[in-house]
């Protein structure tokens, strides 16, 4: 089945799969200098390597951008001239209490749609959305309810596969229960991750401590809302719209006031005792709330600056975790 | 027209000035000897080069008075609209009211270079975790903390959505800190899908009617806003006569780029044609003030185009201009190495085309926020600056790169290639910090090289 390749988290794996194409949302593998797009100052990390990754995709038949933020909106640009693959910009508002913003995300769906049809999908039934739809809501019910028995790690993995393969290609041995780690709770907070950084867990975990909440994109921050039954009957189209654009928290919303709600009781039910505020160097949307959470938080937090330069990182970033952990011993 | 063209610094202004008053020349009420600015800490003024007539002082002092017209008009009991980062739509509708005045807190992206860091605005900024790694409209935030460079605004208003990810995270920093913002989404302006309704727009892009109607949507709301504040409704009478005056500017403002851009002998400086544009944005808090500068401006140029009579040498490189610069000195530099601006994408470029006249005006007003270069594609932004470097004979194009801007880390580079492939000129990138002092032996020489360039190609 032909794939189409996204990364943003407003972008519903259901309504792709509904239209019989297969919903793969990436995780770059790396950072640096690999690739045809040459780094560039100022450019996002994670935003150069999603170009790449897209240029260098072979199995996809179209890409998704979205206006979540300016630089992954201008990659579009970069993409259409440079690359072949199909790429389709979808509109996703930042401001969200307005019917007229919920409005544009529906028709941006639709339009969605039509692309998704020109690549040889085919438009959907209510009924077999709403079918797609409850296969990926028990498959993320199940990772959900997994994830107090596996490692911060196993998590992470556990839903960055979910997202790239969707519900079918889960291995159940994924699901293991793993023995609980008993270190300093912690929740590591930001954007999306990319694959060589998930390395992050077990470096907590050797340093004494213990991811209890990965509020990063890709993980289950990035994951829509349960459907509602009735919504899955009535209205299919509606529902996708409510559990995506109407529940998501993230940084870039206006006012992001959601984002700092889901915080607030999450920290507080896991019992966590220090921030790992992990961001891109040149990412504003995220940067520019490190200052607000540290001051709205009554927990401490690590500033954790990810550039280009792995090899930097690679010796950085564990020492000031280990200093972190052992502040909070 | 008052003398022959020439550039002059503060100090020679202010012998000048005396000269003019000794003339008889008339004074505005905010008139003054322009040195009495670096009193108040704008320091900068002391390095730049000014056009030396009447009109140009006249400019000058309008913008450097901003603040204590903001000040007065909240003593008269007129209420303050802050508008963000839309850079010319709201205050049209703000000024269709009596009793509302708009002004652009991300003005304050100057103060950096004007008062040369000794505002002390960066250091707030970087206390609250928005370092320089910002764009420098990170100064906004400390203007608002300190209160010292305008009154803080009873109404916030911000758009987002297709808008640089440095003022809208910065701006939600702001609102994290409790003041109040009422956002408004600008979708990113794409083109119509086949058999989809299609609108053009002014300055000649298009986008789907629904995106129109989107935008009209969510300028109601600020419109409804405006009302609540201002304590009047605004009917379409009302906002048509605001888009009417508006128009004014615009049209003075046209006139004048073309005179000046296109005159075999330059007839006003750049850095004068930078403020004189950015009138167009805000009115610099007096709409009918803006009007009278611009007419006076306009008046000159006409003169001095008419004498024949201008500054730099006939065959200054004709540049064209993309991004407004952080430091206002590069302008003059740019001068200094042979060059004159031929067009310019200051960013608002949809703040300088007429607004519709023939349309309800709320429809109108939102067809020309869809026009604003920045909510669409590089593409679709360099068509328009290949269009505007036919229109004024440019022979080179700088981009200008703003330090930590989200959108100049890609859009450059589009633009560039897209601009050499169609015309086939030079296109050079730089990039302009607050102050340039220390790299400007750099700047002169990439802009030398422009400027050399240019000259070579025309022996072809």
């Amino acid at each position: 089945m032909k794939a189409i390749v996204y990364s943003c988290p407003y972008v519903p794996a259901e309504w792709i799969a509904a239209h019989g194409l297969r919903p793969s949302r990436i995780m770059p593998a790396t950072l640096g200098a690999t690739g045809p797009l040459a780094i560039v100052e100022g450019l996002c990390p994670y935003v150069h390597s999603f170009i790449n990754e897209v240029m260098a995709e072979k199995c996809a038949c179209g890409v998704i951008v979205t206006t979540l933020c300016d630089q992954m909106r201008r990659a579009f640009d970069v993409l259409t001239r440079r690359c072949d693959l199909p790429a389709f910009l979808m509109n996703v508002p930042h401001t969200w209490q307005t019917i007229a913003a919920q409005k544009m995300y529906v028709d941006e769906l639709r339009r969605l749609g039509r692309f998704l049809i020109r690549l040889g999908g085919k438009p959907p039934s209510d009924q077999t959305l709403a079918e797609v739809m409850f296969a990926y809501d028990s498959a993320r019910k199940s990772i959900l309810e997994a994830g107090n028995n596996l490692s911060a790690r196993q998590y992470a993995e556990t839903i960055a596969a979910f997202n790239r393969d969707g519900p079918s290609n889960m291995p159940n041995k994924q699901l293991s229960i793993q023995p609980l780690n008993a270190g300093i709770p912690l929740a590591i907070i930001g954007g999306p991750m990319i694959k060589q950084d998930l390395e992050i867990f077990d470096i907590v975990e050797q340093s004494g401590g213990n991811i209890v909440l990965d509020a990063t994109e890709t993980s289950e921050r990035g994951m829509c809302a349960t459907f509602d039954r009735r919504g899955l009957r009535d209205n299919p189209l509606m529902e996708l719209s409510r559990a995506y654009f109407g529940s998501i928290p993230d940084a870039s919303r206006r006012p992001n006031s959601e984002l700092y709600n889901w915080l607030k009781q999450k920290l507080a039910d896991r019992a966590v005792r220090g921030i790992i505020f992990r961001r891109y160097l040149w990412c504003d949307t995220w940067h520019a709330e490190l200052g607000r959470l540290k001051d709205w938080a009554s927990l401490p937090v690590l500033d954790i600056d990810v550039g280009g330069d792995s090899r930097t990182q690679h010796i950085r970033t564990p020492n000031r975790i280990r200093a972190f952990l052992e502040m909070l011993q | 027209m008052t003398d022959t063209p020439g550039q002059i610094t503060l100090q020679q202004w202010d012998k000048r000035f005396q000269q003019l008053q000794r003339a008889g020349v008339p004074q505005p009420n905010y008139g003054g000897p322009l040195s009495r600015h670096v009193e108040d800490g704008d320091t900068r003024l002391l390095k730049l080069r000014y056009d030396n007539s009447a009109a140009a002082l006249r400019l000058w002092n309008f913008l450097l008075t901003e603040e204590d017209r903001l000040h007065k008009a909240r003593a008269d009991g007129r209420k303050l609209v802050g508008t963000m980062k839309d850079l010319g739509t709201i205050p049209v509708m703000a000024y269709s009211f009596d009793n509302l005045v708009a002004f652009y807190p991300d003005g304050a992206w100057w103060i950096p270079c004007v008062m040369e860091l000794n505002s002390g605005l960066l250091n707030i900024a970087d206390k609250l975790g928005i370092d320089e790694s910002f764009c420098p409209v990170r100064a906004m935030l400390g203007a608002f903390l300190t209160g010292a460079h305008f009154p803080i605004p009873e109404l916030l208003v911000c758009s987002v959505g297709a808008t640089c990810d440095d003022f809208s995270a910065i701006a939600q920093r702001l609102n994290g800190l409790g003041y109040a913002i009422l956002w408004w989404e600008i979708p990113h302006r794409r083109h119509p899908e086949p058999n989809e309704e299609a609108v053009k727009l002014p300055g000649g892009f298009s986008a789907p009617k629904s995106q129109v109607e989107f935008v009209k949507s969510e300028l109601a709301r600020i419109k409804t806003a405006l009302e609540d504040l201002a304590g009047e409704d605004l009917d379409e009478k009302k906002l048509s006569a605001g888009i009417k005056k508006a128009n004014q500017v615009r049209l003075l403002l046209a006139e004048l780029r073309q005179i000046v851009f296109t005159t075999p002998l330059c007839p006003l400086p750049a850095l004068e044609m930078l403020i004189a544009e950015m009138l167009a944005i805000h009115f610099c808090s007096d709409q009918k003030e803006t009007i009278a500068v611009l007419q006076a401006l306009l008046e000159e140029v006409k003169a001095r185009a008419k004498a024949g009579v201008g500054f730099l040498s006939a065959d200054a490189a004709r540049i064209f201009w993309v991004n407004p610069v952080a430091d206002l000195q590069v302008m003059n530099l740019l001068e200094d190495c042979g060059g004159r601006i031929c067009g310019t994408d200051y960013l608002f470029t949809h703040a300088l085309d007429i607004i519709p006249q023939d349309l309800p005006p709320l429809e109108a007003l939102s067809q020309m926020a869809l026009a604003d270069p920045m909510v669409g594609s590089s593409a679709d932004r360099a068509s328009r600056i290949s269009a505007d470097i036919n229109t004024f004979g440019a022979e080179a194009l700088i981009i200008s790169r703003i330090p930590g801007a989200s959108h100049c880390a890609l859009e450059g580079k589009i633009i560039g290639e897209i601009v050499r492939d169609r015309l086939g000129i030079p296109v050079v990138e730089i990039e302009v910090p607050p102050l340039t002092d220390s790299i400007q032996p750099t700047l002169r020489t990439r802009l030398e090289a422009v400027v050399e360039t240019v000259r070579e190609r025309r022996k072809r």
